[in-house]
């Protein structure tokens, strides 16, 4: 019979335990955090939450004419809500509205009345159409029942000036509002480009790629 | 039955140990048992609630409105939960209990700190009891998105926005813990689970360790027991004595929360109405709205690039803020070092500098919270627009500083009273000799 003779060993019970548990518990870990890949789908972009784009027309977005086209007669100072409206790859209309930030605000005011930093070529005979969500954190805007013909935003208080290109005349917001160039078309209106920033929570790079992605759809 | 529990299950071992656990009787050490019930409370109803609530934002009818406009699944559920028997009053009592759990933890954690519990030994106590403040207010923020009314949405988004706001990863983290860009079909589904299982789960966890914890250390014990027997523990055993006693308080308590409940809606989903494209005036909770104010009072334009990064107002308003604050109450056992007294509450008054620090803190919390009315205050032209971030600013610092001092001066005032009338009474005691 062989004798075996026990050898020190090279490592130690302890020691080898210690590297076993530390390897499983790093490999099982790893495997979780894989699992946690799951947790941000990826994010498809539709024709129906594509952001307002050249050739779109613009649809009110509630009340009982929802989803029919805007009429510009019907404008006034105050802010009317609205969707823009494209078609998809068949020709099918689609109103953009699953993207929320796609909100937008449509004015008339007389024409004297629209100031820097307005965007006037933008405007046509004095309407004029911004994004409808705050730049602060992304609340949707409304009239500012205590200081009529402004927009404040519930959330935080964010105040606008719809006449003057809808620059932060109170609040956080960071920047002014984005505005949208618009034509008058027949008692309609239609988009003339994309609009003119990006929307709240979208940055410079994101909007370009976004606005490129749209054209494939 | 107890024999036969025992020969099988030795509960008499248990008993010695946990059972007969001394609860010391004074009413300041009653908050941290009502925080308790009403997480058993919260427990009870969220099981029923859950029951008939539809996690989903899938488009249906609206069971409210005869033409039949469509809304999310979620906010239906919510009209037919309020339309069951007892329904509207479950998720009233949810509601209440939500904001009373965090009331009374607020105040547990104060009791604590005015009378020095949290020294040491028990500074692992006072951790696991911030912990549970932080997950408890977690809890109730998800709470309150669930109805996806008008209301909830727009809370959800400026979450999410904040969640967003962290420079390199805010995108990453806003998209993975709210599944995907807002509003994604997945997010209702995500925010119930935090909700229900997630949150509770880690609650129920700390609520345990937190328990197991005071039970090997022990209470401090009030003062009186001072006097009753030196370094003893006085007190009531859990069982039998303490166990009626929180019994009746537990009842006591949910029965004026039912009867609070029936008395004052909160929460009126249906007032807010389904998600729309107007956002409502919203406002957090009581125990967020420092947060809140903070918010409100940082200018948007503070904002700038670091290394690829965006810092902006919510980032500071939001997250490095409330992180500080809460940082610095995790930081109190390692701040005041001082072990002596392990046995009993300290008087707050023999502690100026502590009591006056925490005072202050709750003022500089209370201006804040104010700071959450400012539109309010615009409104009601006690404030400018121009001037009201700058006043809220100096009364964030100089209120503060006022009240230190002022708690200062008082608590000498009382004790130089305390002093000069123990001399007149062992003047007097001498004089009669
Ligand atoms: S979201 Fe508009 S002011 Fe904050």
């Amino acid at each position: 019979m062989t004798k075996y003779r026990r050898a020190d060993p090279e490592i130690s019970r302890r020691k080898f335990i210690n590297v076993a548990l530390g390897t499983a518990g790093a490999v099982g870990g790893l495997g979780l955090v894989t699992a946690l890949a799951g947790v941000r789908p990826p994010i498809r972009i539709t024709a129906s939450k594509v952001p307002a784009i050249a050739g779109d027309i613009l649809v009110y977005a509630e009340g009982p004419d929802a989803g029919k086209p805007i009429d510009i007669s019907k404008l006034n100072d105050k802010l009317t809500h609205a969707w823009p409206q494209g078609k998809d790859k068949t020709g099918a209309p689609v109103v953009r509205k699953d993207e929320p930030n796609n909100l937008l605000m449509v004015f008339k005011f007389a024409e004297a009345e629209l100031v820097a930093p307005t965007d006037l070529k933008a405007t046509d005979k004095g309407v004029v159409a911004y994004s409808g969500i705050c730049m602060h954190l992304g609340c949707q805007v409304g009239n500012n029942a205590s200081k009529p013909g402004t927009l404040l935003c519930p959330c935080h208080s964010g105040a606008y000036d719809p006449r003057a290109g809808c620059k932060v005349i109170g609040g956080p917001p960071p920047k002014p509002l984005s505005q949208l160039p618009i034509k008058i078309d027949g008692t309609g209106l239609a988009a003339t480009g994309p609009l003119n920033a990006p929307y709240y929570g979208s940055t410079e790079s994101d909007w370009a790629s976004l606005l490129e992605e749209a054209k494939t759809i | 039955m107890n024999q036969w529990l025992d020969e099988r299950l030795h509960i008499s071992r248990l008993n010695d140990k946990f059972l007969r656990k001394a609860f010391p009787v004074h009413h300041s050490f009653f908050l941290g048992e009502i925080t308790l019930f009403s997480l058993i409370v919260l427990i009870l109803t969220g099981v029923l609630l859950a029951l008939s609530y539809e996690p989903s934002g899938v488009l249906v009818k609206n069971p409210m409105d005869p033409m039949g406009s469509l809304v999310p699944a979620a906010y239906a559920s919510i009209m037919n939960i309020n339309a069951m028997p007892f329904g509207d009053m479950l998720r009233r009592i949810h509601h209440w209990m939500a904001n009373l759990m965090m009331g009374a933890g607020l105040m547990h954690m104060m009791r604590i700190y005015f009378t020095g519990a949290y020294k040491k030994p028990r500074e692992i106590n006072w951790w696991i009891g911030l912990l549970l403040i932080v997950f408890t207010a977690l809890t109730a923020v998800t709470g309150y998105s669930l109805p996806f009314d008008n209301f909830a949405s727009t809370t959800l988004k400026v979450v999410v926005g904040i969640a967003s706001s962290i420079p390199w990863v805010g995108e990453w983290i806003g998209q993975a813990a709210f599944a995907g860009k807002f509003p994604s079909s997945g997010l209702i589904p995500r925010v119930y689970g935090y909700h229900i299982m997630l949150l509770p789960g880690i609650l129920l966890a700390l609520t345990g360790a937190h328990m197991l914890l005071m039970i090997k250390q022990k209470h401090t014990q009030p003062r009186y027991a001072k006097e009753l027997a030196y370094k003893k523990i006085v007190g009531v055993p859990l069982i039998t004595q303490q166990t009626p006693i929180m019994l009746m308080l537990a009842l006591l308590f949910t029965g004026l929360v039912i009867l609070f409940a029936a008395f004052i809606p909160v929460h009126p989903s249906e007032v807010f109405g389904p998600p729309g494209n107007s956002s409502p005036i919203v406002k957090p909770d009581f125990y967020l709205l420092w947060v809140f104010g903070i918010l409100a009072i940082l200018p948007g334009s503070l904002e700038f690039n670091f290394l690829g990064g965006v810092f902006n107002a919510e980032f500071f308003g939001a997250i490095v803020t409330p992180g500080v604050v809460i940082g610095l109450l995790f930081a109190v056992p390692l701040i005041d070092r001082s072990s002596e007294n392990q046995y009993y509450a300290e008087n707050p008054t023999d502690y100026p500098v502590r009591l006056a620090i925490g005072i202050a803190f709750f003022m500089m919390i209370a201006v804040f919270s104010v700071a959450g009315y400012r539109p309010e205050l615009v409104q009601s032209n006690i404030l400018k627009e121009s001037n009201a971030n700058t006043i809220l600013w100096i009364s964030a610092v100089v209120l503060p500083a006022l009240t230190y001092f002022a708690v200062i001066g008082i608590v000498r005032g009382i004790r130089k009273f305390r002093e000069t009338d123990q001399r007149e009474m062992l003047a007097a005691a001498a004089a009669d000799d």
